[in-house]
């Protein structure tokens, strides 16, 4: 075919040329929709499989059981439940084996094992919430061990899962809220744990990374982009928080162990370094919002400022540095996020422990939700999948209304010049 | 008297100061026109009041935990501690922890004998830096608050203040660079004196672990980083981005170039909350859900070796996560091309498809491929995803059922755990974070020299 036929309309050539590049476009432009289609279908895959297996990790699987406490080998001072001491005096008083037998007598020898470490717990503080349980025959609710807790979501042992259909033919189990997952911290027992301890460790982290990479960045932000001389200085400056917003976090993560714990003996697993690691990791994703939203406040602003007898520093103060604050803002919100959902560093600086109360303070042992669940995902027993799921929710839900704020204020604060 | 207490007594002198100062500005200004604001004039002297004393104090308190450590060490208790270096530190940080209340008794009885002398010095050399900070402080009020008046330049003092703090936060990025780079530098520098640099560079034999007993097979230990640097490459750079590219850039394109602007403003959204879930739901979901899957796709295959911790389940999960990075750099280069060229290749006919592969693609190559190198760069030193999803087994393998290691991996493997310090196994993780982050160093030094000369190209 040569050129002159090609550019032909007569003989049906340049038609057949024509549909095949329309042909081509609209593939084109499928390909395009395929992509973002699979892009959201992974969105909607990770979090429907996230919501589906974490939902179930905040209810628990309760059995009903009758105690009769007054005939019980049980020695209990319901005078002492009233006291400061009454934690002790319920962990000590050996409630273990009390649930055995009422187990055992209500559904068998199978239910020996029927409750667990978490059960226990929950007997107590039924008991110091109500003394008066103690004279009298009373039926209680209360959760099952893990083991039986996995066999009534249908995934347990053939035993566990036959125990568990005899006690729903009599009534004996149900599902309820598991509030002690918003109040407790971690323990070994998956039946026990709650997110409580994590969350207020990520709390006291973000607020130290808050404090310190706030002002630092803000104020770095100003001197690059409005006194900084043009200079070899400046471009140092430049390229190492262009670079330190791609270092991998783990590297951060080896600066806090080797800086931080080996060289200033700072307290391991502490909120403390942890927010340190974290506001040097989020600084520089500040700083260049900050440039970004002060560089977008038009010149004209400044002029006048000027021109009316301000001060440099007057200038930016009072006039450039709040236009420029909602842009600041989203970013810096966008980076306490991103800060908020960080681990790998936090492995480093040791807040990988298994800590059971929560933290008090900024310096004392804690962990934080994504380390927490880390933690959980490596544990064995069926249940913690449940519950390091359903702490993934939580997680998610925080992240969603950090984005969401930074989202809104831009739209509602942006100014466009 | 602890050094808490000569910080809060800093900090009243400032405000007390500046208070004087600003009380005194105020009464002149009713007589006379001043040169700056009475807040200025206040400011300046809480500033002389505070800035000195808390330097020397900040100063003084690590001084004062060596000098405190060294006069423990030479009193008579201390002649019963042992002579290894290690039980003597673990020893000393229980006293000090008994000192200052933070605990009841060591489980080494001989702090409880040091713990009184430790007080006793403490107290006093606390007394001491506070006193002289103090002291400080008050100099530090009385010269500044001479110097308020009519004619005094309260205002540019304080903007000279200012402006130190200004380059003083701006230069903590350089300070953090450099902190990164000596702190790895000295630990792999330990490293490298155990295990040789061409052992370490160009082995390919990685076990790190060495023995207890001298007697233990394999006691020697193996520090050969290639496989994990495969590893990395193998799940980082190549199967990550199989999936991310293509669907990232078509992603971006057809966000930019086709859909109607009401699906933009609603996709661009989800693809940021895509990359705003932590890495570790990432990590969470390869293990959970994607490795079972990719194992059995891997065995109804034929591949007896599919594991459950293949490098392509996390490669998969990798690049999902990747896709919204790409697709924004690619969104921003794309939006950088001028209209007039888009106008110009439409003008002669070409379609729309056409227009974006011959004209637009080629010339946002440059930011384009800047923001995929970035993207390798963020891919080769995520952490959690790999750790969670990939093994452990240091294998060379092109297999992408089998299971591979990566550098991270092992950095958190080796860093977690029992540490004893000194060891070549805990300072290998040093020399392995230095080499990702030269790596990861020159790929961002080179995306970002090419994102920033392209788009000057086009302004």
């Amino acid at each position: 075919m040569n050129r002159a036929a090609a550019s032909r309309w007569t003989d049906g050539s340049m038609e057949s040329r024509v549909r095949k590049r329309y042909a081509a476009e609209r593939r084109f432009r499928l390909a395009g929709l395929i992509a973002v289609a699979l892009s959201v279908a992974f969105l909607a895959f990770l979090l429907v499989t996230m919501a589906w297996k974490g939902l179930g990790g905040f209810t628990q699987v309760e059995a009903r059981v009758a105690i009769d406490f007054p005939r019980s080998d049980l020695i209990l001072d319901p005078a002492a439940l009233r006291g400061p001491q009454a934690q002790e005096t319920v962990a000590s008083a050996g409630l273990e084996g009390v649930l055995e037998q009422s187990a055992t007598a209500a559904y068998g020898p199978a239910a020996e094992d029927l409750f667990g470490a978490g059960s226990v717990e929950a007997l107590g503080d039924q008991l110091i919430a109500d003394p008066a349980l103690l004279n009298s025959r009373a039926e209680i609710w209360l959760p099952v061990s893990s083991r039986v807790e996995v066999a009534a979501k249908g995934e347990g042992s053939p035993e566990a899962e036959r125990l568990v259909a005899a006690m729903q033919a009599r009534g004996g189990v149900r599902r309820a809220i598991d509030w002690g997952f918003l109040k407790n911290a971690d323990a070994t027992d998956p039946t026990a744990v709650g997110i409580w301890g994590a969350l207020k460790g990520s709390f006291l982290t973000i607020l130290v990374t808050m404090a310190l990479a706030f002002p630092i960045g803000v104020l770095a932000a100003i001197y690059l982009e409005e006194f900084a001389p043009r200079n070899r200085w400046t471009d140092a400056i430049e390229v190492s928080i262009n670079n330190l917003a791609a270092v991998p976090s783990i590297i951060f993560g080896l600066l806090g162990l080797a800086v931080f714990l080996n060289f200033m003996h700072l307290p391991r697993s502490a909120p403390l370094v942890g927010g340190l690691t974290l506001a040097l990791m989020t600084m520089p994703v500040i700083v260049i919002a900050g440039r970004n939203a002060i560089k977008s406040v038009p010149p004209s602003i400044r002029d006048a400022a000027l021109g009316v007898g301000a001060s440099k520093m007057q200038v930016v103060f009072h006039h450039v540095l709040p236009l420029a604050l909602p842009g600041i803002l989203t970013g810096t919100i966008i980076g306490m996020a991103r800060a908020l959902g960080e681990t790998a560093p936090l492995l480093m600086i040791g807040m990988r422990a298994f800590i059971a109360n929560p933290p008090e303070g900024i310096t004392q042992p804690a962990t934080v939700l994504p380390v927490q669940i880390f933690l959980w995902s490596d544990e064995v027993d069926r249940a913690f999948v449940e519950k390091t799921s359903a702490a993934i929710i939580v997680l998610l839900v925080f992240m969603l209304l950090m984005n969401g704020l930074a989202i809104y204020l831009r739209n509602r604060f942006e100014q466009r010049w | 008297m602890s050094l808490s207490i000569a910080l809060a007594a800093i900090l009243v002198i400032a405000a007390a100061a500046g208070w004087a100062a600003f009380s005194r500005a105020r009464s002149l200004r009713s007589k006379d026109r001043l040169h700056s604001l009475p807040v200025y004039h206040a400011a300046f002297v809480a500033l002389w009041a505070a800035v000195p004393a808390l330097f020397l104090l900040a100063l003084w308190a690590p001084v004062q935990n060596q000098l405190v450590e060294s006069v423990v060490l030479s009193s008579p208790q201390a002649g019963a501690l042992p002579d290894s270096a290690m039980q003597r530190d673990v020893i000393l940080q229980e006293a000090r922890e008994i000192a200052s209340g933070q605990r009841e008794a060591g489980f080494n009885p001989e702090s409880a004998d040091l713990a009184p002398v430790y007080a006793a010095t403490s107290a006093r050399y606390s007394m001491a830096g506070g006193m002289a900070a103090i002291l400080v402080a008050l100099l530090g009020a009385f010269w500044s608050l001479r110097r308020v008046g009519v004619e005094f330049r309260a205002r540019n003092a304080v903007e000279r203040w200012l402006m130190a703090v200004l380059l003083g936060a701006s230069l903590i990025a350089i300070l953090t660079t450099l902190g990164i780079l000596l702190s790895l530098l000295f630990e792999s520098l330990r490293f490298f004196s155990m295990v040789s640099p061409a052992e370490f560079l160009f082995g390919t034999q990685w076990s790190p672990q060495t023995a207890i007993r001298a007697d233990q097979a394999g006691s020697s230990g193996a520090f050969g980083s290639i496989p994990l640097f495969w590893g990395t490459i193998f799940i980082g750079a190549i199967i990550a981005m199989i999936v991310a590219i293509p669907l990232g850039l078509m992603s971006a394109i057809f966000l930019t170039q086709y859909a109607p602007s009401a699906m933009r403003a609603w996709m661009k959204p989800m693809l940021e909350i895509l990359a705003g879930v932590p890495t570790v739901v990432y990590g969470y979901f390869a293990a959970l859900t994607v490795a079972p899957l990719v194992r059995d796709l891997g065995l109804s295959l034929g591949i007896a070796s599919a594991s459950s911790e293949s490098a392509l389940a996390a490669g998969l999960v990798m690049g999902i996560m990747i896709i919204p990075f790409v697709s924004s750099m690619s969104d921003d280069s794309i939006a950088a091309v001028p209209q007039a060229m888009r106008d110009g290749s439409l003008a002669l006919g070409a379609t729309k498809s056409e227009t974006i592969r011959k004209v637009v693609l080629p010339a946002a190559l440059p930011g384009v491929v800047g923001g995929i190198l970035l993207a390798v760069s963020r891919a080769i030193g995520e952490t959690m995803i790999v750790v969670m999803a990939a093994g452990l087994a240091a294998n060379m393998t092109l297999n992408p059922f089998a299971s591979v290691t990566t550098v991270t991996t092992q950095i958190v493997q080796l860093l977690t755990g029992d540490q004893e310090f000194e060891s070549a196994k805990t300072l290998a993780a040093f020399a392995l974070g230095l080499v990702l982050f030269l790596i990861t160093l020159v790929l961002n030094l080179i995306a970002l020299t090419v994102v920033r000369r392209y788009r000057e190209a086009y302004e």
